[in-house]
């Protein structure tokens, strides 16, 4: 986008064709894309959700329940996926009585279904309540991509490191793939040493950290590959060593086109969101007094 | 927290006996919206109590023990949207069982809509796609619930139909008519429009279900004048 330094031109992305006879795909963030703009200066993470259905115009459609819905992310969304080759759409379910949707038929009517994160205890819940983890498993295994970020992206694995209660903690997810996820592995550096302690005592099974920008795919439940819309977002995989500690190896990532260049991708300058933005922001996390 | 009109909002302070009351407003099931927030901190400003709020989708952010914040309150909002995912995401935090504790402990408990039929075992709720639902509640008051009684089409007609048929008998509230308990019984039903309604509904001896309409007591003259709500005026 406008801020990073663009290494390749954006064009047609082209994920490696997965097993035949495999239609179940997942694509899972530690972070970026449209919600996090200050953090994701490329599309190319959202772009390659829509590459991973190869339709030519599928239907995507966005689920913000981690983060209550709020009307930003909806309008993010909007902003990002209304001018592209697809059929998008959002599924509020605060909004089931205003929107009147069907949400499971919803669900299973999509090509790609982009889940935004927050709170992963509260998504997963929810989700429960209006029985979308069934649907969410029926969908995989019918060939809808599963995609999303942070609580998004921890859902689809036994489990991961969320602060959904405050403080960094062990949350357990739908369980679609085997072994675990840590996310925001640059962004959030306190997730790191519980998700580790977790490992190495065998509160959660080995899986992977990434990055912001960075994600692994799974076909079927082995990972294909890790991919990265920033040169330099990592995956590391993480596992026990056996005698109380963990061993981590970084995993090869492939650049998507369209990445930024990491180490000029100004991540740290000074976001340019519209004036209003962090006020929003900020009251909405709870740090302001009317009183 | 109705437009332009502060009659239930000052009933509810009233009850609590104290002169500057702690209130901590729950927007749970509006998935904690800000302009939602801004409201209640409108509605409840400082200089009539003490008001806070939790966000349960922003947990890292706000109190650190929700169950003894809410136990240190002297009232409880609890505010519109979905009740199906306000109930999840309150059992997923234990809020649930705080809240019975609030309520066992003396801590005035109240709300609209979604934040009214929580309290009751059996409730009709149309915060969904299709025709309204029937969902259990918390269950600290041992009766059904609907809302929006007479201003949503066909919600009374179901809720007669399910006390009739498999509901425990309860009450149907009509928009602007608040229903007082104390304990599990009713004490009054207050309004803050006249001509609000409410009525009781119990199962028919006869199978069906027989209805009542309940005395309602409206608080008064609004201290301020009556706005139109930006949507919709309800005739």
């Amino acid at each position: 986008m406008s801020d990073g330094h663009v290494v390749r031109p954006a064009g047609p992305v082209i994920p490696p064709a997965p097993p035949a006879g495999e239609p179940r795909r997942i694509l899972a963030m530690g972070g970026g894309g449209f919600t996090m703009p200050d953090h994701d200066q490329s599309d190319a993470l959202d772009r390659f959700v829509l590459a991973l259905t190869g339709k030519t115009v599928p239907r995507v459609c966005f689920l913000p329940t981690a983060s209550g819905d709020p009307r930003e992310q909806v309008t993010r969304f909007h902003e990002r996926f209304g001018d592209w080759p697809c059929e998008p759409s959002v599924l509020s379910l605060f909004h089931l009585g205003r929107d009147r949707i069907d949400p499971v038929a919803h669900i299973l009517s999509q090509d790609a279904l982009y889940i935004g994160g927050g709170s992963m205890r509260n998504m997963l819940a929810i989700w429960r309540e209006h029985g979308i983890d069934e649907a969410m498993r029926t969908g995989w295994e019918r060939g809808i991509v599963l995609a999303g970020l942070s609580a998004g992206a921890m859902c689809w694995f036994e489990g991961g490191v969320s602060m959904s209660g405050g403080a960094p903690e062990v949350v357990h997810g739908i369980g679609l793939l085997s072994g675990s996820l840590s996310v925001h592995l640059d962004g959030e550096s306190e997730r790191l040493p519980v998700y580790e302690q977790a490992v190495a005592k065998g509160a959660l099974p080995p899986g992977y950290a990434a990055d912001d920008g960075a994600a692994v795919v799974f076909y079927g439940t082995n990972l294909a590959e890790c991919v990265a819309s920033r040169t330099d977002a990592r995956v590391m995989r993480v596992a026990a060593d056996g005698v109380g500690g963990t061993i981590e190896a970084p995993e090869p990532v492939r650049l998507l086109p369209g990445a930024v260049d990491g180490g000029r991708s100004g991540i740290d300058e000074p976001s340019h969101e519209p004036y209003g933005v962090s006020e929003m922001r900020a009251l909405r996390a709870g740090r302001h007094r009317w009183d | 927290m109705e437009w332009g009109n502060t009659l239930l909002d000052d009933f509810v302070l009233g009850l609590s006996g104290v002169k500057r009351p702690k209130v901590c407003f729950l927007p749970t099931a509006s998935g904690d919206a800000d302009h939602y927030v801004v409201r209640f901190y409108r509605a409840f400003p400082a200089s009539a109590c003490e008001p806070s709020h939790i966000s349960l989708f922003r947990r890292e952010t706000g109190v650190g023990d929700p169950r003894s914040h809410l136990l240190s309150q002297d009232l409880i909002y609890v505010g519109g949207g979905s009740l199906v995912s306000l109930l999840g995401t309150w059992r997923a935090h234990g809020i649930d069982d705080a809240l019975r504790e609030a309520w066992e402990a003396g801590v005035i408990l109240c709300g609209g809509s979604a934040g009214a039929l929580c309290w009751f075992s059996h409730t009709l709720s149309g915060f969904h796609e299709g025709p309204a639902r029937e969902v259990d509640g918390l269950g600290l008051l041992p009766w059904s619930c609907a809302v929006h009684y007479h201003e949503e089409h066909g919600r009374r007609e179901g809720f007669l139909e399910a006390v009739g048929e498999r509901m425990p008998a309860g009450y149907g509230a009509g928009d602007s008519a608040a229903l007082h308990f104390v304990g599990t019984d009713l004490a009054e039903v207050v309004s803050s429009r006249p001509g609000a309604r409410a009525s009781f509904v119990a199962p028919g001896p006869r199978g069906g279900s027989v209805e009542h309409e309940l005395p309602v007591r409206y608080l008064g003259t609004p201290a301020i004048q009556v706005v139109p709500e930006p949507e919709a005026v309800a005739a």
